[in-house]
This record gives C-alpha cells, sequence and structure tokens, in this order.
C-alpha cells in the first residue's frame, strides 16, 4: 500500500516521534543505573552477609532485606542482571531512533514483547514487594517507574488507538496513582508516623 | 485554468494543514489538562485522608509524652543521670541488629557516666517484632530485661524477616535464661505487657520517631552515621 506523505507524518505524529525515542534514552539509562546500583549492592552484599546496602534506610525502605528473598532471584540468578541487559537495549533503540534509525515491524513487535515481558514481571514484583515481602527498596521502585511508561508509550507506537493515544499521559498518570495508592495503603501506619 | 485548480488545491491543503494543527494542539492540551486534574484530585484525595486520621488519632492523648518513665528499662545508669542516651528498637530490624554490639561496646566505655535506656518501637511490617518485644517485657517482668534483650539480638539472624510465629523460639530463649515459665508465658500473653510496648511506641511517635533504631542524647534526636559520631555526641555531652 503506498502512502501519502500526509498520511505517514500522521502516523508517525500518532507514534510519539519525539518523545518516544527520548523516553527509551532517558528512561533506559536511569533503568541501567538502578539495575546496576543493584547488581553492584548484590555483590557486596555476598560479599559481606552483614553489609547494610546503601538503600536500606528504614524499616519500610530496605532493600537488604528484600534482596536476601527467592523473589529476587526468579530465575535462578540476581533480578537485575536483567535489567542491565534489558535497560541497555533501550538505550541502544532510543539513540539509534533519535540518529534517525528507521526499524521493520519485527523489531517493533520484539520491542514489544520485551515490554511486555518487563511490565508483566514489574508487576510481579510491585505485589511480592508490598503484599509477600513487606518493604520497599527505592532502586527497584526506580525501575517500576521506568518500565510502565516504556510499556504504555512502546504499546500505544505499534498498536494506536485514537483515544488512548490522545490521553496518553493521563493512562500513565493513573497507572502510577493506583500504585502509589497500593503503597500508601499498605504502609499507611508507617506514612502517618511520619507526619 | 489547471493553474488555477492547483492554486486552489494548495490553499485548501494549506487550510487542512493549519486546521489539523490546531486540533493536535488542542488534544494536546486537553492531555495535559486531565493529566494535571488527576493528579492534583489525587494529591487533594490523599491530603485529605492524612488529616483526618491524623485529626482522629492524634487529638486524643497529646498530654504527657516522656522520652524517659519510670517504667522504661535501664540497660545501666550512671549516678545523677548526667548524660542519658534513649534507643527507640525493633528486635527485629537489620540496622537495630548491627547498632546492638555498637551499644555494648559504649555501655563498657562509659560505665558509671552515661545512662542508657531501651524503649520498644516494633514496626509493623516486621512479622515477629512485637512478639519479640512482648518477650522481652515479659522477661523483664522477672528481672531478666537485658538477659532477654541480649539474647534477641545475638541470634537475631536465626529468626529474624521469616514470616512465620516465632513464639517458640522466643519461650526457648526465656527457659534458657532460666525463667518461671508459666509466669512468662502468662505475661507473654497478657495484654498489659502489649500496652506497656504499646505505650512506648506513642512515646515515640509524639517525639518524632520514624525508624529504628532512633537514638536521644540528653532529649535531642541524634543522627549519627557511625560509632564516633555517638562517641562524639557523648563526650560533648559529658564536657559540657
Amino acid at each position: 500500500m503506498l502512502l501519502s506523505p500526509a498520511d505517514t507524518a500522521q502516523q508517525d505524529r500518532a507514534g510519539f516521534p519525539r518523545l518516544l525515542p527520548v523516553l527509551l534514552l532517558v528512561g533506559g539509562l536511569i533503568g541501567l543505573a538502578a539495575a546496576f546500583a543493584l547488581t553492584v549492592e548484590k555483590i557486596a552484599l555476598l560479599k559481606d552477609p552483614d553489609y547494610v546496602p546503601s538503600c536500606s534506610i528504614n524499616p519500610v525502605l530496605s532493600c537488604g532485606s528484600i534482596m536476601k528473598t527467592p523473589q529476587a532471584e526468579l530465575f535462578g540468578f540476581p533480578n537485575p542482571l536483567l535489567g542491565v541487559a534489558s535497560f541497555a537495549v533501550l538505550v541502544t533503540v532510543g539513540a539509534a531512533l533519535l540518529a534517525g534509525a528507521r526499524f521493520h515491524r519485527w523489531f517493533w513487535y520484539g520491542l514489544q514483547l520485551g515490554a511486555t515481558l518487563g511490565v508483566v514481571f514489574v508487576h510481579w514484583l510491585i505485589y511480592q514487594s508490598l503484599f509477600v515481602i513487606g518493604a520497599l527498596c527505592p532502586y527497584c521502585m526506580i525501575v517500576w517507574a521506568v518500565t510502565i511508561p516504556t510499556f504504555v508509550y512502546v504499546t500505544l507506537r505499534n498498536f494506536p488507538a485514537r483515544r488512548l493515544t490522545r490521553y496518553h499521559s493521563v493512562i500513565v498518570a493513573l497507572w502510577f496513582l493506583a500504585v502509589i495508592t497500593l503503597i500508601l495503603i499498605r504502609f499507611w501506619s508507617y506514612w502517618s508516623s511520619l507526619i | 485554468m489547471s493553474q488555477q485548480q492547483d492554486r486552489g488545491e494548495a490553499r485548501r491543503a494549506k487550510l487542512q494543514a493549519v486546521q489539523a494543527e490546531q486540533e493536535r494542539s488542542t488534544a494536546r492540551r486537553r492531555n495535559t489538562t486531565v493529566t494535571f486534574a488527576v493528579v492534583g484530585a489525587f494529591l487533594v484525595i490523599v491530603a485529605g485522608v492524612f488529616a483526618v486520621t491524623k485529626a482522629t488519632s492524634g487529638g486524643g492523648e497529646p498530654q504527657n509524652v516522656q522520652l524517659v518513665r519510670s517504667d522504661s528499662h535501664r540497660l545501666q545508669s550512671a549516678p545523677g543521670d548526667k548524660v542519658t542516651l534513649v534507643e527507640f528498637l525493633d528486635f527485629e530490624c537489620e540496622a537495630c541488629g548491627a547498632a546492638f554490639p555498637v551499644i555494648e561496646q559504649l555501655r563498657k566505655q562509659y560505665s558509671g557516666k552515661v545512662t542508657f535506656v531501651a524503649r520498644y518501637f516494633p514496626i509493623a511490617s516486621h512479622f515477629n517484632a512485637e512478639r519479640a518485644a512482648r518477650a522481652v517485657e515479659a522477661a523483664a517482668k522477672q528481672g531478666k530485661f537485658e538477659a532477654m534483650y541480649q539474647q534477641m539480638y545475638q541470634v537475631q539472624k536465626q529468626w529474624a524477616e521469616k514470616k512465620v510465629p516465632a513464639d517458640e523460639l522466643f519461650r526457648s530463649f526465656a527457659r534458657g535464661l532460666g525463667l518461671d515459665m508459666a509466669a512468662w508465658e502468662k505475661a507473654y500473653n497478657d495484654p498489659t505487657t502489649l500496652a506497656r510496648v504499646e505505650q512506648d511506641v506513642a512515646d515515640g511517635k509524639a517525639l518524632g520517631v520514624e525508624g529504628t533504631p532512633t537514638f536521644f542524647l540528653n532529649g535531642q534526636k541524634l543522627q549519627p552515621t557511625s560509632t564516633d559520631d555517638i562517641k562524639a555526641a557523648i563526650d560533648a555531652a559529658l564536657a559540657g
């Protein structure tokens, strides 16, 4: 099918041509930094079991207790290793798009698959962290915060739905607020003791 | 003729482009507005709920908050209580476990000079923290506060952060200390023991304790990042 220039322009605009590359690049870098920090902390913890990680601030914000759980090694190796690899890919894709690269459809579907698996995994981790372990890990929360918009924007780009696309940042905001609400409810007694 | 047609077409295309751009910018603005509205509404609701909980919970009992009560446990006392270090602690908290040997060492170093007070501050997310506090308080009823307190921390890694009740283990600690087990058991399950623990927590919250361990030196909240910080603060208080 031949598209007139106007049509392709329309399609490109629907795919967040300016936002998506920057989001992938910046989000990828942030996620990479967090996953890297977690990996380094994990190694420090392995060297010295009494090590208290930099992100163990108080009983609720405590990655030390989280990093020692079996959930932190779901596939038999520390989860952050997955993050280090995947976020590096996001950085690369974002930079390539900024440099004007155009990808085949299969490439975008590959990215979609990765983003979907990522968002599913992150929500399993959110559930475990809040309701099973009962603590929050700041670095992990950075990863959650990056994975959600990545999934939303990659999905809207690949499967544009007019209405949803129009309210793209509302979707992200609602999603974030839902997670924040769960965090508030779960640790309410702790938060209210802070005020 | 065709030139005129072309010109007309071009003008129409231009007009369409302008219109489309306008539509896009309204859509963009609408998206931004709705996003901010949603976030704003959320913030208002959360602030409201916070205010309500605070008004209902805090209104009742700010009458007498005390850093050290007559029934607070003194690990050791110095004559005159010139310098007093109060620790709000949670037996299951990792950082408190790390602070324990430091405090033990300080107690030796400043024996006779500094009064050390321990107060309970079990945190809800620690499954066995409140049980541990009750177990220690039940031992304290038989004069074994210090021994039980040390026992909890010495083997903290054995029981901390396991999400199963540790009653049996705590019972074995009490037995190991040679306590009257019937009396211990009774105190362990007695609501007044829990109330005693909760009194400490209420005092801590009123004093601005946010997490554990939190130290107060002569009523001043300390934020030590190292053993030397605590030592320096104690030395300054002793000198002053």
